[in-house]
Protein backbone atom coordinates (compact mmCIF):
# COMPACT_ATOMS: atom_id res chain seq x y z
CA UNK A 1 0.00 0.00 0.00
CA UNK A 2 1.66 3.19 -0.83
CA UNK A 3 1.50 6.37 1.63
CA UNK A 4 1.17 9.49 -0.61
CA UNK A 5 1.75 12.93 0.82
CA UNK A 6 -1.21 14.82 0.19
CA UNK A 7 1.43 18.06 -0.54
CA UNK A 8 2.30 19.28 -4.31
CA UNK A 9 4.22 22.35 -4.89
CA UNK A 10 2.57 24.87 -5.57
CA UNK A 11 4.19 28.40 -6.58
CA UNK A 12 1.58 29.87 -4.47
CA UNK A 13 0.86 33.19 -2.19
CA UNK A 14 0.14 30.69 0.36
CA UNK A 15 3.20 28.19 -0.03
CA UNK A 16 5.55 31.36 0.12
CA UNK A 17 4.22 32.22 3.70
CA UNK A 18 6.78 30.85 6.10
CA UNK A 19 4.98 27.98 7.89
CA UNK A 20 5.69 29.37 11.55
CA UNK A 21 4.06 32.62 10.40
CA UNK A 22 1.02 30.20 9.23
CA UNK A 23 1.25 28.13 12.24
CA UNK A 24 1.38 30.87 14.43
CA UNK A 25 -1.61 32.84 13.24
CA UNK A 26 -3.96 29.88 13.21
CA UNK A 27 -2.95 29.72 16.83
CA UNK A 28 -3.95 33.62 17.52
CA UNK A 29 -6.77 33.33 15.60
CA UNK A 30 -7.91 29.74 17.54
CA UNK A 31 -7.10 31.66 20.95
CA UNK A 32 -8.81 35.28 19.36
CA UNK A 33 -12.07 33.81 18.38
CA UNK A 34 -12.52 30.77 21.60
CA UNK A 35 -10.37 32.47 24.49
CA UNK A 36 -12.61 35.80 23.76
CA UNK A 37 -15.68 34.50 23.73
CA UNK A 38 -16.58 37.14 20.83
CA UNK A 39 -20.16 36.20 19.61
CA UNK A 40 -20.71 39.07 17.57
CA UNK A 41 -21.52 38.10 13.77
CA UNK A 42 -19.87 41.34 12.80
CA UNK A 43 -16.54 40.52 14.50
CA UNK A 44 -16.46 37.03 13.08
CA UNK A 45 -16.90 37.32 9.84
CA UNK A 46 -14.03 39.47 8.65
CA UNK A 47 -11.46 36.90 10.43
CA UNK A 48 -13.53 34.19 8.90
CA UNK A 49 -13.24 36.03 5.36
CA UNK A 50 -8.99 36.45 5.54
CA UNK A 51 -9.23 32.52 6.76
CA UNK A 52 -10.51 32.05 3.58
CA UNK A 53 -8.95 34.53 1.31
CA UNK A 54 -5.48 32.54 2.92
CA UNK A 55 -7.06 29.13 2.11
CA UNK A 56 -7.83 30.26 -1.86
CA UNK A 57 -4.70 31.67 -2.36
CA UNK A 58 -3.33 28.15 -1.92
CA UNK A 59 -5.44 26.70 -4.93
CA UNK A 60 -5.90 23.63 -3.97
CA UNK A 61 -7.55 21.39 -6.33
CA UNK A 62 -11.15 20.50 -4.94
CA UNK A 63 -10.59 16.62 -5.81
CA UNK A 64 -7.71 16.70 -3.42
CA UNK A 65 -9.66 18.02 -0.48
CA UNK A 66 -12.93 17.10 -1.07
CA UNK A 67 -12.80 14.09 1.60
CA UNK A 68 -11.80 16.69 4.46
CA UNK A 69 -14.23 19.30 3.22
CA UNK A 70 -16.86 16.69 2.99
CA UNK A 71 -16.25 15.72 6.90
CA UNK A 72 -15.32 19.03 8.60
CA UNK A 73 -19.25 20.21 6.85
CA UNK A 74 -20.91 16.89 8.29
CA UNK A 75 -19.01 17.46 11.55
CA UNK A 76 -20.37 21.11 11.36
CA UNK A 77 -24.05 20.51 10.39
CA UNK A 78 -24.75 17.31 12.28
CA UNK A 79 -23.16 18.04 15.60
CA UNK A 80 -22.17 21.96 15.91
CA UNK A 81 -25.37 22.89 13.71
CA UNK A 82 -28.17 20.57 15.38
CA UNK A 83 -26.65 21.13 18.41
CA UNK A 84 -27.04 25.03 18.30
CA UNK A 85 -30.12 25.00 16.84
CA UNK A 86 -31.85 22.77 18.99
CA UNK A 87 -30.02 23.75 22.61
CA UNK A 88 -27.76 26.69 22.23
CA UNK A 89 -25.43 24.81 24.34
CA UNK A 90 -22.20 26.12 24.45
CA UNK A 91 -23.36 29.60 23.69
CA UNK A 92 -23.67 32.40 25.09
CA UNK A 93 -26.96 33.67 28.18
CA UNK A 94 -28.83 35.17 25.27
CA UNK A 95 -29.12 31.80 23.36
CA UNK A 96 -29.49 29.32 26.72
CA UNK A 97 -32.42 31.00 28.23
CA UNK A 98 -35.66 30.59 26.04
CA UNK A 99 -37.65 33.64 28.04
CA UNK A 100 -35.88 35.79 26.48
CA UNK A 101 -35.97 34.67 22.88
CA UNK A 102 -38.30 35.11 19.91
CA UNK A 103 -40.06 31.43 19.63
CA UNK A 104 -40.34 30.60 15.95
CA UNK A 105 -41.61 26.86 16.74
CA UNK A 106 -41.80 24.57 20.14
CA UNK A 107 -42.62 20.68 20.08
CA UNK A 108 -45.31 19.50 23.26
CA UNK A 109 -43.21 18.80 25.76
CA UNK A 110 -42.24 14.86 26.45
CA UNK A 111 -41.54 13.77 29.91
CA UNK A 112 -38.90 11.21 29.80
CA UNK A 113 -40.26 7.73 32.19
CA UNK A 114 -38.72 6.94 35.17
CA UNK A 115 -36.46 10.24 35.34
CA UNK A 116 -39.55 12.51 34.93
CA UNK A 117 -37.26 14.89 33.15
CA UNK A 118 -39.18 17.12 30.07
CA UNK A 119 -38.12 17.56 26.89
CA UNK A 120 -39.28 20.08 24.74
CA UNK A 121 -37.38 21.26 21.27
CA UNK A 122 -37.68 24.91 20.81
CA UNK A 123 -36.59 26.79 17.78
CA UNK A 124 -35.95 30.66 17.96
CA UNK A 125 -34.51 33.42 16.01
CA UNK A 126 -32.08 33.66 18.46
CA UNK A 127 -30.60 29.46 17.82
CA UNK A 128 -31.02 30.13 13.97
CA UNK A 129 -28.49 32.67 14.25
CA UNK A 130 -26.53 31.11 17.08
CA UNK A 131 -25.80 28.75 14.49
CA UNK A 132 -24.42 30.80 11.58
CA UNK A 133 -22.66 32.79 14.26
CA UNK A 134 -20.98 29.19 15.46
CA UNK A 135 -20.46 27.97 12.14
CA UNK A 136 -18.55 31.11 10.72
CA UNK A 137 -16.93 31.08 14.25
CA UNK A 138 -15.60 27.37 13.33
CA UNK A 139 -14.76 27.66 9.57
CA UNK A 140 -12.43 31.00 10.68
CA UNK A 141 -10.14 27.71 12.34
CA UNK A 142 -11.29 24.76 9.79
CA UNK A 143 -9.82 27.24 6.30
CA UNK A 144 -6.54 27.71 8.30
CA UNK A 145 -5.93 24.19 9.60
CA UNK A 146 -6.93 21.89 6.14
CA UNK A 147 -4.52 23.67 3.79
CA UNK A 148 -1.65 22.82 6.14
CA UNK A 149 -0.58 19.29 4.81
CA UNK A 150 -1.25 20.40 1.62
CA UNK A 151 0.87 22.76 1.53
CA UNK A 152 3.83 22.85 3.66
CA UNK A 153 6.82 20.20 2.55
CA UNK A 154 7.10 17.38 5.05
CA UNK A 155 10.96 17.54 4.89
CA UNK A 156 10.39 21.19 6.67
CA UNK A 157 7.89 19.99 9.17
CA UNK A 158 11.09 19.27 11.92
CA UNK A 159 12.99 22.47 11.48
CA UNK A 160 9.95 24.12 11.42
CA UNK A 161 8.67 23.28 15.14
CA UNK A 162 12.78 23.33 16.05
CA UNK A 163 12.79 27.22 15.12
CA UNK A 164 9.43 27.93 16.88
CA UNK A 165 11.22 26.64 20.04
CA UNK A 166 11.19 22.87 20.47
CA UNK A 167 14.40 20.86 21.57
CA UNK A 168 16.57 19.91 18.78
CA UNK A 169 15.84 16.27 20.01
CA UNK A 170 11.75 16.69 19.93
CA UNK A 171 12.40 18.56 16.20
CA UNK A 172 14.43 15.52 14.87
CA UNK A 173 12.13 12.80 16.39
CA UNK A 174 9.21 14.87 13.97
CA UNK A 175 11.77 14.72 11.09
CA UNK A 176 12.75 11.25 11.70
CA UNK A 177 8.69 10.50 11.76
CA UNK A 178 8.46 11.93 8.36
CA UNK A 179 11.25 9.83 7.00
CA UNK A 180 9.62 6.40 8.12
CA UNK A 181 6.48 6.94 6.46
CA UNK A 182 7.35 5.83 3.04
CA UNK A 183 9.14 2.68 4.19
CA UNK A 184 6.72 1.83 6.76
CA UNK A 185 3.71 2.30 4.42
CA UNK A 186 5.30 0.21 2.36
CA UNK A 187 6.15 -2.73 5.13
CA UNK A 188 2.41 -2.48 6.05
CA UNK A 189 1.62 -3.61 2.08
CA UNK A 190 3.90 -6.34 1.68
CA UNK A 191 2.95 -7.63 4.84
CA UNK A 192 -0.50 -7.49 3.74
CA UNK A 193 0.12 -9.18 0.79
CA UNK A 194 2.28 -11.84 2.62
CA UNK A 195 -0.71 -12.89 4.51
CA UNK A 196 -3.14 -12.69 2.26
CA UNK A 197 -1.28 -14.99 0.03
CA UNK A 198 -0.91 -17.29 3.02
CA UNK A 199 -4.61 -17.39 3.39
CA UNK A 200 -5.20 -14.40 5.06
CA UNK A 201 -8.78 -12.80 4.86
CA UNK A 202 -10.11 -9.67 7.40
CA UNK A 203 -12.68 -8.18 4.71
CA UNK A 204 -15.13 -11.73 4.56
CA UNK A 205 -14.99 -13.14 7.40
CA UNK A 206 -18.00 -13.62 9.52
CA UNK A 207 -17.59 -13.66 12.81
CA UNK A 208 -17.89 -11.37 15.72
CA UNK A 209 -16.16 -7.27 16.04
CA UNK A 210 -13.72 -8.60 18.72
CA UNK A 211 -12.50 -11.60 17.11
CA UNK A 212 -12.59 -9.12 13.68
CA UNK A 213 -9.99 -6.92 15.57
CA UNK A 214 -8.04 -9.80 17.40
CA UNK A 215 -7.48 -10.61 13.66
CA UNK A 216 -5.55 -7.61 12.74
CA UNK A 217 -2.39 -9.49 14.89
CA UNK A 218 -1.48 -11.07 12.07
CA UNK A 219 -1.03 -7.68 10.35
CA UNK A 220 0.06 -5.35 13.12
CA UNK A 221 2.93 -7.64 14.66
CA UNK A 222 5.25 -8.21 12.01
CA UNK A 223 4.94 -4.70 10.71
CA UNK A 224 5.69 -3.48 14.44
CA UNK A 225 8.47 -6.07 15.14
CA UNK A 226 10.05 -5.01 12.06
CA UNK A 227 10.15 -1.85 12.81
CA UNK A 228 11.25 -2.12 16.58
CA UNK A 229 14.29 -4.42 15.08
CA UNK A 230 15.23 -1.63 12.58
CA UNK A 231 15.05 0.74 14.95
CA UNK A 232 18.09 -0.70 16.57
CA UNK A 233 20.04 0.02 13.65
CA UNK A 234 19.38 3.53 13.66
CA UNK A 235 19.84 3.78 16.90
CA UNK A 236 23.74 2.78 16.67
CA UNK A 237 23.78 4.90 13.33
CA UNK A 238 23.14 8.03 15.11
CA UNK A 239 25.22 7.17 18.64
CA UNK A 240 28.20 6.47 16.02
CA UNK A 241 27.37 9.89 14.54
CA UNK A 242 27.29 11.35 18.20
CA UNK A 243 24.12 12.77 18.04
CA UNK A 244 22.83 14.46 20.76
CA UNK A 245 26.33 15.71 21.87
CA UNK A 246 25.77 19.51 20.29
CA UNK A 247 23.02 21.02 18.48
CA UNK A 248 22.41 19.93 15.18
CA UNK A 249 22.31 21.61 12.21
CA UNK A 250 19.48 21.66 9.26
CA UNK A 251 20.09 21.13 5.75
CA UNK A 252 16.60 22.89 4.49
CA UNK A 253 16.92 25.56 7.47
CA UNK A 254 17.67 28.50 5.20
CA UNK A 255 14.14 27.65 3.88
CA UNK A 256 12.74 29.44 7.05
CA UNK A 257 12.98 33.08 6.19
CA UNK A 258 10.41 35.88 7.45
CA UNK A 259 9.56 38.44 4.92
CA UNK A 260 6.97 40.88 4.49
CA UNK A 261 3.61 39.24 4.33
CA UNK A 262 5.22 36.74 7.37
CA UNK A 263 5.02 39.84 9.55
CA UNK A 264 2.31 41.18 8.52
CA UNK A 265 0.15 37.98 9.18
CA UNK A 266 1.94 37.28 12.59
CA UNK A 267 0.81 41.53 13.53
CA UNK A 268 -3.07 40.86 12.08
CA UNK A 269 -2.67 37.79 13.85
CA UNK A 270 -1.80 39.49 17.36
CA UNK A 271 -3.69 42.52 16.63
CA UNK A 272 -6.91 40.00 16.42
CA UNK A 273 -6.08 38.42 19.52
CA UNK A 274 -5.42 41.41 21.23
CA UNK A 275 -8.47 43.09 19.95
CA UNK A 276 -10.97 40.43 20.59
CA UNK A 277 -9.84 39.94 24.53
CA UNK A 278 -10.18 43.71 24.66
CA UNK A 279 -13.22 44.26 23.41
CA UNK A 280 -14.47 41.39 25.67
CA UNK A 281 -12.73 42.94 28.91
CA UNK A 282 -14.60 46.60 27.48
CA UNK A 283 -17.83 44.46 27.40
CA UNK A 284 -18.03 44.58 23.75
CA UNK A 285 -18.52 41.79 21.03
CA UNK A 286 -21.20 40.17 22.96
CA UNK A 287 -24.64 37.88 21.12
CA UNK A 288 -25.73 40.02 18.18
CA UNK A 289 -28.80 39.21 16.20
CA UNK A 290 -29.26 41.22 13.24
CA UNK A 291 -33.12 43.38 13.21
CA UNK A 292 -34.37 41.33 9.50
CA UNK A 293 -33.69 38.08 11.20
CA UNK A 294 -36.97 39.22 13.38
CA UNK A 295 -38.66 40.41 10.70
CA UNK A 296 -38.23 37.71 8.64
CA UNK A 297 -40.36 35.33 11.31
CA UNK A 298 -42.26 38.15 12.59
CA UNK B 1 19.00 1.23 29.35
CA UNK B 2 17.94 -2.03 30.69
CA UNK B 3 18.92 -5.44 29.09
CA UNK B 4 16.26 -8.31 28.34
CA UNK B 5 16.50 -11.97 27.91
CA UNK B 6 13.89 -13.87 27.09
CA UNK B 7 11.64 -10.97 27.37
CA UNK B 8 12.87 -9.93 31.08
CA UNK B 9 14.02 -6.56 32.21
CA UNK B 10 16.57 -6.83 34.31
CA UNK B 11 18.16 -3.78 35.21
CA UNK B 12 16.45 -0.67 36.87
CA UNK B 13 15.12 1.60 34.04
CA UNK B 14 15.07 5.08 34.31
CA UNK B 15 11.47 6.31 33.43
CA UNK B 16 12.41 9.52 31.91
CA UNK B 17 15.72 9.00 29.73
CA UNK B 18 15.56 10.87 26.92
CA UNK B 19 18.39 10.15 24.72
CA UNK B 20 18.86 8.65 20.99
CA UNK B 21 16.74 5.72 21.70
CA UNK B 22 14.05 7.48 23.07
CA UNK B 23 14.35 9.63 20.02
CA UNK B 24 14.16 6.95 17.33
CA UNK B 25 11.41 4.59 19.00
CA UNK B 26 9.42 8.17 19.18
CA UNK B 27 9.81 8.48 15.05
CA UNK B 28 9.11 4.87 14.79
CA UNK B 29 6.27 5.45 17.02
CA UNK B 30 4.67 8.30 15.50
CA UNK B 31 5.06 7.16 12.24
CA UNK B 32 3.70 3.95 12.89
CA UNK B 33 1.06 5.53 14.23
CA UNK B 34 0.19 8.09 11.77
CA UNK B 35 0.58 5.63 8.72
CA UNK B 36 -1.45 2.55 10.94
CA UNK B 37 -4.45 4.82 11.59
CA UNK B 38 -4.28 6.28 7.90
CA UNK B 39 -4.50 2.70 5.98
CA UNK B 40 -6.62 0.69 8.61
CA UNK B 41 -9.43 3.44 7.25
CA UNK B 42 -9.61 0.93 4.11
CA UNK B 43 -10.44 -2.31 6.15
CA UNK B 44 -13.76 -2.75 6.98
CA UNK B 45 -14.23 -2.43 11.14
CA UNK B 46 -16.87 -2.97 13.57
CA UNK B 47 -18.46 -0.49 14.68
CA UNK B 48 -21.22 0.00 17.40
CA UNK B 49 -23.27 3.67 17.18
CA UNK B 50 -20.86 6.38 16.95
CA UNK B 51 -18.00 4.14 18.65
CA UNK B 52 -15.41 3.29 15.96
CA UNK B 53 -12.17 0.91 16.21
CA UNK B 54 -8.52 2.32 15.86
CA UNK B 55 -6.22 -0.30 15.98
CA UNK B 56 -3.25 1.97 15.69
CA UNK B 57 -4.03 3.39 19.26
CA UNK B 58 -2.82 -0.21 20.59
CA UNK B 59 0.96 0.45 18.98
CA UNK B 60 1.04 4.03 20.17
CA UNK B 61 0.03 2.96 23.87
CA UNK B 62 2.31 -0.31 23.34
CA UNK B 63 5.51 2.53 22.57
CA UNK B 64 4.84 3.67 25.60
CA UNK B 65 4.59 0.77 27.30
CA UNK B 66 7.27 -0.67 25.81
CA UNK B 67 9.84 2.44 25.83
CA UNK B 68 8.62 5.53 28.30
CA UNK B 69 6.56 8.27 28.78
CA UNK B 70 8.47 10.43 26.85
CA UNK B 71 8.59 7.59 23.64
CA UNK B 72 4.90 7.56 24.20
CA UNK B 73 3.99 11.29 24.20
CA UNK B 74 6.23 12.06 21.13
CA UNK B 75 4.51 9.71 19.10
CA UNK B 76 0.92 10.27 20.21
CA UNK B 77 1.49 14.00 19.62
CA UNK B 78 3.57 13.69 16.10
CA UNK B 79 1.72 10.82 14.79
CA UNK B 80 -1.79 12.22 15.10
CA UNK B 81 -0.15 15.09 13.56
CA UNK B 82 1.24 13.02 10.95
CA UNK B 83 -1.78 11.08 10.56
CA UNK B 84 -3.52 14.30 9.89
CA UNK B 85 -1.04 15.41 7.53
CA UNK B 86 -1.87 11.72 5.31
CA UNK B 87 -5.12 11.66 5.08
CA UNK B 88 -5.54 15.41 4.75
CA UNK B 89 -7.81 16.29 7.51
CA UNK B 90 -5.67 19.62 8.90
CA UNK B 91 -3.90 20.20 11.84
CA UNK B 92 -5.93 20.00 15.09
CA UNK B 93 -3.69 20.79 18.03
CA UNK B 94 -6.00 19.84 20.74
CA UNK B 95 -6.76 16.03 19.46
CA UNK B 96 -2.85 15.39 18.68
CA UNK B 97 -2.02 16.52 22.63
CA UNK B 98 -4.39 14.32 24.01
CA UNK B 99 -2.98 11.45 21.81
CA UNK B 100 0.54 12.26 23.19
CA UNK B 101 -0.63 12.34 26.79
CA UNK B 102 -2.72 8.87 26.14
CA UNK B 103 1.07 7.51 25.31
CA UNK B 104 2.45 9.38 28.13
CA UNK B 105 0.40 8.38 31.05
CA UNK B 106 1.02 4.09 29.17
CA UNK B 107 4.62 5.09 29.67
CA UNK B 108 4.14 5.41 33.27
CA UNK B 109 4.17 1.18 33.38
CA UNK B 110 7.49 1.35 31.86
CA UNK B 111 9.06 1.73 34.94
CA UNK B 112 7.86 -2.13 36.39
CA UNK B 113 7.78 -3.99 32.94
CA UNK B 114 10.26 -6.83 33.94
CA UNK B 115 8.82 -9.58 32.06
CA UNK B 116 6.19 -8.59 28.93
CA UNK B 117 5.41 -11.97 29.33
CA UNK B 118 3.75 -11.68 32.55
CA UNK B 119 -0.14 -11.42 33.24
CA UNK B 120 0.74 -9.52 36.14
CA UNK B 121 3.40 -7.11 33.86
CA UNK B 122 0.32 -7.01 30.94
CA UNK B 123 -2.54 -6.55 33.47
CA UNK B 124 -0.14 -3.11 34.95
CA UNK B 125 0.00 -2.00 30.92
CA UNK B 126 -3.32 -2.47 30.18
CA UNK B 127 -4.54 -0.56 32.90
CA UNK B 128 -2.11 2.11 32.77
CA UNK B 129 -2.94 2.06 29.49
CA UNK B 130 -6.59 2.93 29.96
CA UNK B 131 -6.12 5.74 32.58
CA UNK B 132 -3.94 7.06 29.47
CA UNK B 133 -6.99 6.66 26.69
CA UNK B 134 -9.44 8.18 29.81
CA UNK B 135 -7.32 11.22 30.41
CA UNK B 136 -6.15 11.80 27.03
CA UNK B 137 -8.93 11.95 25.41
CA UNK B 138 -10.92 13.51 28.05
CA UNK B 139 -8.73 16.49 27.25
CA UNK B 140 -9.27 16.50 23.73
CA UNK B 141 -12.82 16.69 24.21
CA UNK B 142 -12.76 19.01 26.85
CA UNK B 143 -10.66 21.20 24.67
CA UNK B 144 -13.17 20.88 21.99
CA UNK B 145 -15.73 23.04 24.32
CA UNK B 146 -13.74 25.77 23.76
CA UNK B 147 -12.69 25.18 20.35
CA UNK B 148 -15.55 24.33 18.64
CA UNK B 149 -18.19 25.87 21.64
CA UNK B 150 -19.75 22.57 22.80
CA UNK B 151 -21.49 22.08 26.17
CA UNK B 152 -19.83 19.70 28.07
CA UNK B 153 -22.34 17.22 27.68
CA UNK B 154 -21.77 17.17 23.66
CA UNK B 155 -18.05 17.03 24.90
CA UNK B 156 -18.59 13.78 26.96
CA UNK B 157 -21.65 12.17 24.77
CA UNK B 158 -21.01 12.71 21.63
CA UNK B 159 -17.01 13.07 22.03
CA UNK B 160 -15.37 11.39 24.87
CA UNK B 161 -17.73 8.60 25.63
CA UNK B 162 -17.38 6.86 21.64
CA UNK B 163 -13.24 7.55 22.11
CA UNK B 164 -13.02 5.91 24.88
CA UNK B 165 -15.12 3.09 24.37
CA UNK B 166 -13.57 2.77 21.34
CA UNK B 167 -9.87 2.45 22.54
CA UNK B 168 -10.20 0.54 25.30
CA UNK B 169 -11.47 -2.62 23.25
CA UNK B 170 -8.74 -2.17 20.97
CA UNK B 171 -6.15 -1.72 24.06
CA UNK B 172 -7.56 -4.57 25.95
CA UNK B 173 -7.43 -6.95 22.89
CA UNK B 174 -4.29 -6.04 20.88
CA UNK B 175 -1.94 -4.65 23.49
CA UNK B 176 -1.13 -7.91 25.33
CA UNK B 177 -0.51 -9.62 21.47
CA UNK B 178 1.63 -6.89 21.25
CA UNK B 179 4.01 -7.50 24.45
CA UNK B 180 3.74 -11.21 24.25
CA UNK B 181 5.47 -10.85 20.33
CA UNK B 182 7.81 -8.05 21.52
CA UNK B 183 9.06 -10.53 24.38
CA UNK B 184 10.05 -12.73 21.64
CA UNK B 185 12.12 -10.31 19.95
CA UNK B 186 13.47 -8.75 22.57
CA UNK B 187 14.54 -12.15 23.45
CA UNK B 188 16.17 -12.75 20.00
CA UNK B 189 17.78 -9.60 19.81
CA UNK B 190 19.28 -10.32 23.63
CA UNK B 191 18.40 -6.33 24.00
Amino acid sequence: MLVNWKYRPRDTFLQRLDPRARILYLACVTLAVTLSQVWDFRLLLPVCLISFALYFSGRLPWKDVRRAWTYMLLFLTLILGLNALLSGRGGPMAVLDVSRQTIIYQTGALIVPVTGWTLRLTLTVERIWFAATQMVRILSMVALAIPIPYTVDPSIYGVTFRRMGLPDKAAQTIDLAFRFVPTLGRDFGQTMDAQRARGYELESLRVGPLERLRRLAPLLVPVVMTSIVSGEDVVDAMDLRAFGTRPRTWLRADWLRFRGWDYALLGLGLALLVGFVSLRVLGYGGFWVPRFMYGLFA
Amino acid sequence: MGTMGAGTMTEKKNVWEFGTRQVVYGAIGAALYGVLSYVTNFIPLPAAGNVTFRPAVAVLVFFGVAYGPWVGFLAGLFGNILGDAISGFGFYWNWSLGNGLMGMLAGMAYGGMMNFRSTATIVKAVVWSIIGIGVGMLFASLTEMFTSGIDINTALVGYFTPAFLGNLVVVVILLPILMIAFAGVAAGRGR
